[in-house]
């Protein structure tokens, strides 16, 4: 009984002087500018994917439009709900929520705040019961692969002298931090647009079960390499700074993931297969801006919209035959017009392993 | 008859009075009436007033004097993890006292709710590691228990359709023995060959946590149909844990029924642990194994005990956050229950009914640190150093007993 | 099946060598402390104590070799910590153990935000150790282990030689008996007049000073950044090392080897497509091994008698 008893006495002394500090005055923050704001994920920033994508919309939209932003982090998934509602409460007009493990928090605050409007990144909303103020933002990462792998399935084969650090093996690998839709989504694409142009190609793939240790990803690069890889394509997050690294050690090529990593190792990564977090976000910013925001559905991003695709190959430039460079804007231009479907799953893209 | 008479003649409805006051402070303070606080103090005044009014009031003065004694260190640690925290703030540029203010408010108050379902968690898998540390073993693998019970509960829960009296306690009871089994093997090895259960159940936190991702691909939604198949298939509805929002029309919040089963078995627990042969047996096993042996008590049945009674209460986390909070079970999160429970099983020096309350602060830190971090704009980072030195509370406890054996020693040279 | 043996080759030697070489040096660590008397889980956070400072020291330099040197000695620091709550304030050595592993997690993320602006990553090093791979003339023109053993870059030499040095170390010095001896019968020690909290401090310094190098070795060796929370289990995995390999350096090395073929082993299965299961049965298999070596290995050795027992001296006041 004693026992309890200290404990409720200390918890009272906390409740106590705790009261005491919040009774004293607090400055109310008064605001002019707009307020658009993020709660990531429990990845939170720092990501080098999409939290930070949506981050650097956010200060596009702060320096182009000049807009007030915000950004939370939450650590774990009970987080989610009072971060976004909170966020709402502050006065904040647009609050973008990070990743598909908020979709069920999203309509919850949405429901809670009918004045802001609330945006889900690799959020899937049903338009039939969502409230009006929620948008689902989605992306079409296999296109982005589908390109990746035509770049890195036309080298491997029938270019391969344009670089010594090509051989005649034919070929790719892939490192995947976790076996994770989106993940499984450029894997797909990037099998799908090697098979395109070089069907006898050998893709393996390994994951290494991780989204942050570059020991493992270097360790499955080199694991590649040595199977004959001479293109690895990285899908596996802070893991893929090691498979970069391991690449560049081995002296093969590496493609980037999400953001253009060519800045990493510029003679190693030929390109990048983008996710255009970042202008998308912006976009929606500035919709609102313009008082055009649209809820209660959803959009997909994909090459329509200019938001997947590949980055430029910077140094490479002059290296990639202008042949691949044709290849890809024709690819580009079928997937826009439609004629090709890209599939985004492993089954649908015949790929068993 | 004096007044004192008559009082203790009435001592039971003076009691319950002084209950009905200290509780309508707390739903005062709750709904944002911080008067609610001097409902609680006047109950607590009245409380011991009484007690100087019934009993001799020397033995009230020390009985007050030891509690103050025994608050003196848990305080002190307190006192200095925050003061650490303010140097820090000041030094990035932050004013500690509105950024402790808003840590304040918005885990106590604005938020209290999200703290009791951060703690929910915590109390389980808090009570896990202490059970197991009570027979002097480490739990330190609660987290991959907890997956254990979090994929048996959404397995469950998909399918077993039934009035949710029978089914919720049959979804608690299997995946608690699931996690009892999961950790059988740890124990078996520890008896038969004497591999640490440190290792062992770190190792087994690890691969259940890979389990989960295969199991949540089978247990997943259609790929054609969802975006996301990397959730499994959400639970009927039916095996929901209750929320508060369906009891009270007011509560807009996602608070469940889960931490009241929490609060429960952490009494359970202590139940078991202080009254009972198992519970002595653990004790006894835990505090001297040599002694314990002497006594006739098989160490390695003891083990077998702890770690599985350890594996089910872990289980059970999982199952709070599936059935109470989720409704699904998400792949991949590193959930960090596991470590926490650590943490708030040390600072409450593993006493079950401790737990409750350790856990409570530090789900109050974790919601009220998301607070500040919105409102104030303080990297939330802070809280993480705040934990830390908090912890430094049980090195704390230590370093007092250290100084108070020295200085005894001193003086008994002086004299 | 031909397929199956192709896998074993001098890469996956390589690979393990790679994978190996911090579970290695924590484990030599483990063991002087272990067989000092001293249960250290602290390892963990030991290790990313030194891999942020050799990430901070090697940046801001430019110097590789000064971030080495700041990571071994942060970890001795570090190790302080424990060394003083397990043997001064006689705290249980697996609480202080898991407090330090939790305040190192913290620590690092905060730092990593203050001294890089960014959660998540630091900016990479300018140069890094791996750029000091060399040979040795001679012994690397032997087949197999030539290549392998002889010519690898700095820190790997290191745990070679730590290896040797330990083991020497704890059989042939009067010191190395002084730390058997603690572990084995502290009292006796006490009774010749070594003191034995002196020995036990000693100890734990060591495994920091190794973890710490451990930790550089993630960092500035085998990459070129530190990542939070980059350690991933390796320090509890050199605990289990030290145990499977029977609380001796060679054993620990043997042991470590083993764990880093195991994971080595594992992403050539994946690789080489060979069994069509699911990736996360490749990623577990490491872990799994792990309890197989632990349980199978450890039952011919014998933990040193008072391994992680408090040790207590009632001095008299004189």
């Amino acid at each position: 009984m004693k026992k309890y008893l200290t404990w409720s006495l200390i918890f009272c002394f906390i409740l106590f002087t705790g009261t005491l500090v919040i009774a004293m005055p607090q400055g109310e923050k008064k605001q002019d500018n707009i307020m658009v704001s993020i709660a990531t994920d429990i990845g939170g920033l720092g990501d080098k994917s999409f939290n930070d994508g949506c981050y650097a919309g956010l200060e596009k939209a702060k320096d182009e439009l000049g807009m007030e932003i915000k950004v939370v982090e939450s650590k774990q998934m009970t987080d989610y709900v009072p971060n976004l509602s909170g966020l709402a409460e502050d006065g904040s007009k647009l609050v973008f929520a990070v990743g598909f493990l908020m979709a069920d928090a999203i309509l919850e605050s949405a429901q809670h705040y009918p004045e802001s409007y609330f945006a889900g990144i690799d959020i899937w909303i049903d338009p039939a019961s969502a409230p009006k103020n929620v948008l689902g933002i989605n992306y079409k990462e296999h296109e982005s692969g589908y390109l990746a792998g035509i770049v890195a399935g036309l080298l491997t084969k029938e270019y391969v002298t344009i670089s010594p650090k090509l051989n005649n093996n034919n070929v790719l690998g892939m490192v995947l931090g976790m076996d994770i839709p989106p993940v499984e989504r450029y894997q797909a694409g990037f099998y799908a647009g090697v098979m395109s142009v070089n069907p006898d190609c050998t893709v393996i793939s390994i994951v290494t079960g991780v989204f942050d240790d570059q020991a493992k990803g270097k360790e499955a690069t080199f694991v590649l390499a040595e199977q004959g890889a001479d293109i690895v394509f990285q899908i596996a997050g802070l893991t893929g700074l090691g498979v970069i690294n391991g690449a560049k050690e081995k002296g093969i090529f590496a493609i980037g993931v999400d953001v253009d990593q060519n800045y990493i190792a510029p003679e190693t990564v030929i390109t990048s297969a983008e996710k255009g977090v970042t202008e998308s976000t912006f976009l929606v910013i500035k919709s609102v801006k313009e008082g055009s925001f649209k809820g209660g559905q959803n959009l997909v991003f994909g090459l329509n919209e200019d938001s997947t695709g590949i980055s430029p190959y910077h140094g490479f430039d002059s290296v990639i035959p202008q042949k691949v460079k044709d290849k890809v804007n024709q690819a580009i231009s079928d997937i826009k017009s439609g004629k090709i479907v890209v599939p985004s799953t492993r089954v649908e893209a015949g790929y068993n392993q | 008859m004096t007044a004192r008479e008559i009082l203790y003649k009435y001592r039971v409805i003076v009691f319950i009075l002084l209950f009905l006051l200290a509780g309508s402070g707390i739903i005062l303070y709750i709904t944002s009436y911080f008067a609610g606080l001097l409902f609680i103090l006047l109950a607590i005044i009245i409380y011991y007033g009484f007690h100087f009014l019934l009993k001799d009031k020397r033995i009230v003065l020390s009985e007050i004097k030891s509690i103050a004694k025994k608050m003196l260190i848990p305080l002190a640690g307190i006192t200095i993890a925050v003061l650490i925290g303010a140097v820090v703030m000041i030094i990035t540029g932050y004013n500690p006292l509105t950024a402790y203010g808003a840590l304040f408010y918005g885990g106590f108050v604005k938020n209290w709710h999200v703290s009791l379902l951060n703690a929910a968690p915590l109390i389980f898998t808090g009570l896990s590691v202490a059970f197991a540390f009570k027979a002097g073993l480490f739990n330190i693998g609660a987290e991959g228990q907890y997956y254990i019970g979090a994929m048996a509960a959404a397995g469950l829960g998909i399918y077993f359709d039934w009035h949710p009296l029978v089914t919720i306690p049959v979804i608690f009871l299997a995946a608690g023995l699931l996690g009892s089994l999961y950790n059988f093997f740890p124990a078996l090895l520890k008896v038969k060959t004497g591999a640490h259960e440190v290792i062992t159940t770190m190792m087994f936190a690890h691969i259940a946590r890979y389990f989960s991702s295969i199991f949540i691909r089978n247990f997943g939604g259609d790929p054609s149909t969802s975006s996301h198949p990397y959730v499994t298939d959400p639970v009927l509805p039916s095996n929901w844990l209750l929320r508060f929002k369906d009891m009270f029309p007011w509560a807009n919040y996602r608070l469940h029924s889960g931490i009241i089963i929490a609060i429960l078995t952490a009494f359970f627990v202590h139940y078991l642990l202080s009254y009972t042969r198992i519970g002595f047996e653990i004790r006894a096993v835990g505090s001297n194994p040599a002694a314990a042996k002497t006594q006739g008590i098989s160490t390695g049945k003891t083990v077998f005990i702890a770690l599985m009674v350890a594996g089910f209460l872990s289980a059970m986390a999982g199952v709070n956050q599936v059935l109470g909070l989720d409704h699904k079970l998400y792949g991949n999160l590193s959930t960090g229950y596991g470590w926490n429970g650590i943490s708030v099983a040390l600072l409450a020096s593993n006493h079950p009914v401790g737990v409750i309350f350790t856990s409570i602060l530090w789900g109050a830190l974790d919601a009220g640190g998301q607070y500040m971090a919105r409102t104030q704009e303080v990297h939330n980072s802070i809280v993480e150093i705040i934990k830390g030195t908090v912890l430094f509370l049980v090195v704390a406890r230590y370093l007092y007993t250290y100084w108070g054996q020295k200085r005894k020693k001193k003086e008994t040279c002086n004299e | 099946m031909n397929d199956f043996f192709t896998l074993f080759n001098v890469e996956l030697l390589h690979s393990t060598i790679r994978l190996s070489t911090p579970i290695t040096l924590a484990a030599v660590g483990a063991t002087i402390c272990e067989r000092a008397g001293i249960v250290n889980i602290a390892m963990e956070g030991l290790m990313l104590i030194g891999a942020f400072t050799a990430v901070f020291f090697a940046y801001i330099t430019g110097n590789p070799w000064i971030g080495l040197l700041a990571a071994v000695i942060a970890g001795g620091i570090f190790s302080l910590l424990h060394a003083y709550a397990t043997i001064t304030l006689h705290l249980d050595h697996v609480v202080s153990g898991a407090v330090l592993n939790i305040l190192a997690l913290g620590l690092t993320n905060y730092l990593l935000i203050l001294a890089f602006g960014h959660p998540g990553t630091s900016e990479p090093v300018p140069v890094s150790l791996a750029e000091y791979q060399f040979a040795v003339p001679f012994l690397s023109q032997i087949p197999v282990i030539g290549p392998v053993f002889f010519n690898q870059r700095p820190i790997v030499y290191m745990s070679f030689l730590l290896i040797i040095f330990f083991t020497l170390f704890l059989y042939r010095t009067k010191t190395g008996l002084h730390v058997r001896a603690s572990g084995e019968h502290p009292l006796a020690m006490e009774t010749i007049g070594v003191s034995v909290y002196r020995i036990r401090y000693l100890a734990v310094i060591i495994s920091g000073l190794t973890s710490g190098l451990a930790g550089a070795f993630l960092s500035i060796e085998n990459s070129n950044v530190f990542t939070s929370g980059m350690t991933g289990g390796r320090g509890f995995i050199a605990l289990a090392a030290n145990i499977s390999g029977g609380w001796s350096a060679v054993g620990s090395f043997l042991a470590s080897l083993f764990f880093g073929f195991a994971e080595a082993f594992q992403y050539k299965m994946q690789a080489a497509r060979l069994l069509d299961l699911p990736s996360e049965l490749f990623v577990m298999f490491p872990y799994i091994a792990t309890v197989i070596a632990v349980a199978g290995l450890v039952r011919k050795s014998r933990p040193p008698k008072a391994v992680g027992l408090d040790f207590r001296i009632e001095k008299q006041a004189d």
